[in-house]
């Protein structure tokens, strides 16, 4: 038989029953909704995720204190041996570093003329804004000065001016972090939340001062970052051999950004997948539904499954027909899907914008090839029952 | 129509139809089925978590250094701050009326190291009231000694991995261990437990606070832990605590202070948003599940149409006819439901088996919940072609001939 | 262009053992016109489904222009089906949801046919049964004669040498089952072997060759008839007595 002539027999028979059809497609439209939303949803919350990431820039290299097996939980706590602000001077050498910054945070009071506000500091090297790509909005940032001489700036970020100064022009003035006494140099522009941390709730001093009202003896991180010339493996590499050199011994780890991309992307596509298989559940039931459906379509037809027997049409062709009626009604299903997604997201567009959905053209297909395959499966157990009917019995079904 | 008569009727249908009937019955029970066991999964998983966070008595209070106006989020987990806490803190919180004890915590990573063995491994400083505390058993030898806090000694505690690791199966009691430039004499030995998060008390490596000062030259503590004698009048004693070390830190609030139970409602609260949403989600199929049974009573009725055409002329009344559609509908749910519900908890039963620290069990509205969403589901979408056979003229249903 | 030897077939109910055809003999010549008659369960539908190759016998062989069908696979059976043998049956079996027009192209559809040369071989039987004005109508819209030459012409639309009818009149009114029965007739004498089963002693007798079947033996054979003239000469196969054992 020809394909299309075929398909024209298969769709005859979808369209005589359109209502009981289009109801077992509507089945399949759900799943196939369901999968692909969320499946939108996990790649939008990854994709956000890994830009928050890497709104710093991905040519950067993280070396926290301490070889550890396990990450993350190094730069907490204290440590053997520190990793210094001469540590971190001593990789500015190396060929293919752009910046070197070295990182002490803490919590403590900071203090204006008025107000007073527990938040966040961070004792910076001078290079951060180049390394974090950070703006300031007013000012200037901490100059880069000797260590162990720096003078006593700080520079704000975007909440913690609003919180102490209100609109007035904190330039000049004079604020108390943790007791001690800086100037106001400079304000960072808004950089908004990062994972639920706020990045503008924070004060920036220089590090060695930071070090000394902390009473720590190392630094917690040093960022350093790299050119575009050099490979994130080859400046590691480097930065390994001249602080194990300075150390004796391996006693630091390094985390390239591009590594924590990769890991967290890997994390965040199983929590994707997971949730996916989730809405697939209803899938399957969306299978059994277009089983059940042409199983009743089977006993109903049984007569002229027989007539196509007695017309010379092989048990393999019988087959076909009731197969490609499976994956017909399951494809209207994809279709329908696909509508159906497109009206949530315009309407989740339209009451909540900026929501992070990924839709790539690929998924539609794949949610279609998704869907021809289920009508494939279902179909089997209905079709086979239809292509070993005996003729004879067929025929006198009717 | 009595209802045993209609069951009857309906079981005849039902019968007649095996294959449909099985499978109507297998997608309501995916549904009911994927509830379950997933709010079992999560109702097991939240159990897990909470119990590691439960390694505390009920009436210990964490302190830690360092404080943020933004309250109601985790607390902070860094610990620097331009004043530390101090073992005068902890001193001084111990002699407070209500306090029955107090643990100080410094810790940090130490490479530790017997002759050829050597590791890096998480060393803690703390005294003897953490081991009681914490709920730490010590399986050989003893905890640490009773000594004034600012006293050091060279003794510790090994971890029973970490013991593992550096001695194998040569006896470890009474042998030294060197830790960084220190050298220490095991006197105990941990009982192996679960793998908690965060901190694996396997690996760990127990001694004095004050030789966890000097190994690693720092004189802030990480935690306090303060058992208090009784939970009555929590808020007071939490303000009493605070009030301390306020004073103390020359009137400056600078310590967070949690109790255990804030950190669990606050994991507790996530976890439950977490099973409801898998629920929420594994319900969808429960949908796909109804449009099925909604098709499918559609079909019977057309099918069926001479039988409606004969039961009305018999003078049976539409809403007796709308009873038969829908009841046949129910029966097929509710066999369905109950089918899953066994289904899941036969499979909960074997996740138990398998893995028995996780008491994965699913919780009663849920099991009640899923049975009544499926019946609901069922009446309301067959309701639709029930009223459509009920509707049926008797004259046209009777001579109701399909075309040949 | 039929021979029948020794052929059997025999059904379980339960336990026990019916036989529905009991060592059949029997050839048929290519042209010939067939009644087969007969009481309900004497075998002569199980007949009728071995000759259509629709079911199989348990022993015996079944030749069917020189090819020996017994040993043949499903797909060989299905495409002699296709090509030699047309069925007609007593309740129509017209696809309901297809056209009188789309239900006579079934066959040439279902072999693959390209469409152009389907339309004119369609059209010229639309044309000779007289359902012109009809081919687009649904087979509900037709009358039972109507729509039983629909059925007739979708068996002889790819131009077999057997048609099979299976009690062909029995749903028909006697003016519309005359109309049929002429049109067969009118096929036969173009040459196509024609073979009737029927309960209907009028029209059995006016098939020139008479099978009367009993308890699954061909109980009375009129016997060959002189061939047609126009159709192909049979081949010679040697005359042989009917066995007609009591």
């Amino acid at each position: 038989m020809r394909g299309q002539d075929a398909f024209k027999l298969v769709w005859s028979s979808v369209a005589h029953s359109l209502s009981k059809s289009l109801l077992t497609a509507l089945g399949i439209a759900i799943g196939i909704t369901a999968v692909t939303l969320l499946t939108a949803i996990g790649g939008g919350i990854e994709q956000y995720v890994l830009n928050q990431f890497s709104q710093f820039g991905t040519r950067i290299i993280a070396v926290h204190p301490g070889k550890n097996v396990t990450h993350g939980v190094g730069g907490l706590l204290s440590t053997v041996r520190p990793l210094s602000i001469a540590d971190a001077d001593s990789l500015r050498a190396l060929s293919g570093v752009e910046q070197v910054v070295g990182v002490v945070q803490g919590t403590g009071t900071i203090e204006a003329a008025q107000r007073q506000r527990t938040s966040d500091i961070l004792g910076v090297g001078a290079q951060m804004p180049e390394a974090w790509r950070f703006k300031l909005s007013l000012g200037q940032f901490l100059p880069d000065d000797e260590s162990g001489r720096s003078r006593p700036y700080a520079v704000l970020g975007y909440t913690l001016r609003q919180e102490l100064f209100g609109n007035q022009n904190p330039l000049g003035e004079f604020i108390r972090v943790g007791g001690l006494r800086f100037r106001v140099i400079g304000v960072i522009e808004q950089k908004g939340q990062m994972l639920g941390f706020d990045m503008d709730d924070i004060v920036y001093i220089p590090v060695d001062q930071a070090l000394q009202m902390f009473n720590r003896e190392g630094l917690m991180e040093i960022d350093v970052t790299f050119s575009e010339t050099s490979s994130s493996a080859a400046v590691a590499q480097a930065i390994t051999r001249q602080l194990t050199e300075r150390h004796g011994d391996e006693d630091f780890t390094l985390t390239t950004q591009d590594e924590m991309l990769d890991t967290l992307s890997n994390v965040l596509s199983v929590l994707t997948a997971g949730v996916a298989a989730l809405g697939a559940i209803s899938l399957v039931v969306g299978a059994v539904g277009i089983a059940t459906i042409l199983t009743t379509t089977v006993r109903e037809r049984t007569g002229e499954i027989g007539l196509l027997r007695a017309l010379g049409s092989s048990q393999g062709q019988v087959l076909g027909l009731f197969l490609g009626e499976a994956v017909v009604i399951a494809l209207l299903g994809g279709l329908m899907g696909i509508v159906l997604l497109g009206i949530i997201l315009v309407g989740f567009s339209l009451v909540v914008p900026n929501l992070p959905f990924l839709i790539s053209p690929m998924y539609l297909i794949i949610a279609l090839l998704v869907a021809a395959t289920i009508g494939l499966l279902a179909g089997v157990i209905p079709a086979r029952s239809a292509a070993r009917l005996n003729p004879v019995d067929a025929l006198r079904a009717e | 129509m009595r209802a045993l008569d209609l069951f009857n009727f309906n079981l005849q249908v039902i019968y007649r139809q095996p294959m449909r009937s099985a499978m109507l019955l297998v997608a309501i029970a995916i549904g009911v089925i994927a509830i379950n066991l997933l709010t079992g999964l999560g109702e097991g998983g939240k159990r897990y978590v909470l119990g590691e966070f439960d390694f505390l008595g009920k009436n210990v209070l964490i302190i830690l250094p360092g404080k943020k106006e933004t309250t109601g989020g985790m607390p902070p987990v860094t610990g620097e701050t331009p004043r530390d806490l101090t073992l005068q803190d902890a001193a001084a919180l111990k002699r407070l009326p209500m306090v029955s004890d107090v643990a100080p915590l410094i810790a940090g990573k130490a490479q530790v190291s017997r002759d050829a063995s050597n590791r890096e491994a998480f060393t803690v400083g703390t005294n003897r009231a953490f081991f009681r505390v914490r709920q730490l058993h010590i399986a050989s030898g003893k905890a640490l000694p009773s000594l004034p806090l600012d006293q050091a000694e060279a003794v510790c505690i090994l971890g029973p991995t970490l013991r593992r690791e550096l001695f194998g199966t040569q006896p470890a009691l009474g042998e030294w261990v060197r830790a960084g430039d220190r050298r220490f004499r095991v006197i105990g030995i941990l009982q192996p437990e679960g793998q908690g998060l965060g901190f694996d008390m396997n690996e760990v490596m127990i001694i004095p606070v004050a030789s966890a000062q000097a190994l690693f030259n720092q004189q802030g503590l990480f935690r306090i832990f303060v058992e208090l004698r009784s939970l009555d009048n929590l808020a007071g004693s939490r303000a009493m605590l605070t009030n301390l070390l306020r004073e103390r830190h020359g009137g400056e609030e600078d310590v967070t202070l949690i109790t255990q139970d804030s950190l669990i409602s606050a994991f507790a609260g996530i976890l439950d948003v977490m099973t409801l949403a898998v629920a929420g989600i594994a319900a969808i199929s429960m949908l796909v599940a109804g449009i099925l049974i909604m098709n499918v009573t559609l079909i019977t009725v057309s099918q069926r149409t001479e039988e409606i055409g004969l039961l009305k002329a018999l003078g049976a009344p539409e809403s007796t006819v709308r009873l038969i559609f829908l009841a046949e509908a129910g029966m097929m749910a509710s066999c369905g439901a109950v089918f899953g519900l066994v289904i899941s908890n036969i499979l909960l039963f074997v996740a138990r088996t398998v893995y028995p620290a996780i008491a994965f069990t699913t919780p009663a509205w849920a099991q009640i919940g899923s049975l009544l969403l499926a019946l609901l589901t069922a009446l309301l979408f067959a309701l639709l072609p029930a009223q459509k056979a009920a509707r049926l003229a008797p004259l046209e249903a009777l001579q109701n001939k399909r075309a040949a | 262009m039929i021979q029948l030897q020794q052929l059997c077939r025999t059904f379980f109910a339960g336990d026990q053992a019916v036989h529905a055809l009991d060592h059949i003999d029997l050839v048929i010549a290519r042209g010939e016109y067939l009644s087969v008659m007969g009481p309900s369960g004497s075998g002569k539908s199980t007949l009728l489904n071995i000759l259509g190759l629709l079911d199989g016998p348990n022993s015996g062989t079944y030749r069917l222009g020189g090819v020996e069908t017994t040993t043949l696979s499903e797909e060989s059976r299905a495409g002699l089906r296709r090509q030699q043998i047309g069925f007609v049956f007593q309740s129509y079996h017209l696809i309901a949801r297809l056209s009188a027009w789309e239900n006579i192209e079934l066959p040439l559809v279902l072999a693959g046919e390209p469409p152009s040369s389907r339309r004119s071989k369609v059209n010229a039987i639309v044309q000779r049964l007289g359902l012109s004005e009809r081919a687009t109508h649904a087979p509900h819209q037709l009358s039972g004669g109507q729509r039983q030459r629909v059925a007739i012409g979708r068996a002889i639309i790819m131009k077999p040498q057997l048609i099979l009818a299976d009690e062909p009149t029995g749903n028909l009114d006697s003016v519309s089952g005359g109309e049929v029965i002429a049109l067969l007739e009118e096929l036969n004498r173009e040459g196509i072997t024609l073979l009737v089963v029927t309960h209907d002693d009028a029209i059995g007798a006016r098939a020139q060759r008479r099978l009367k079947m009993l308890d699954g033996r061909v109980h009375a054979d009129s016997g060959p008839a002189q061939p047609l003239p126009g159709a192909d000469s049979p081949t010679h196969l040697p005359e042989r007595e009917v066995d007609a054992r009591p």
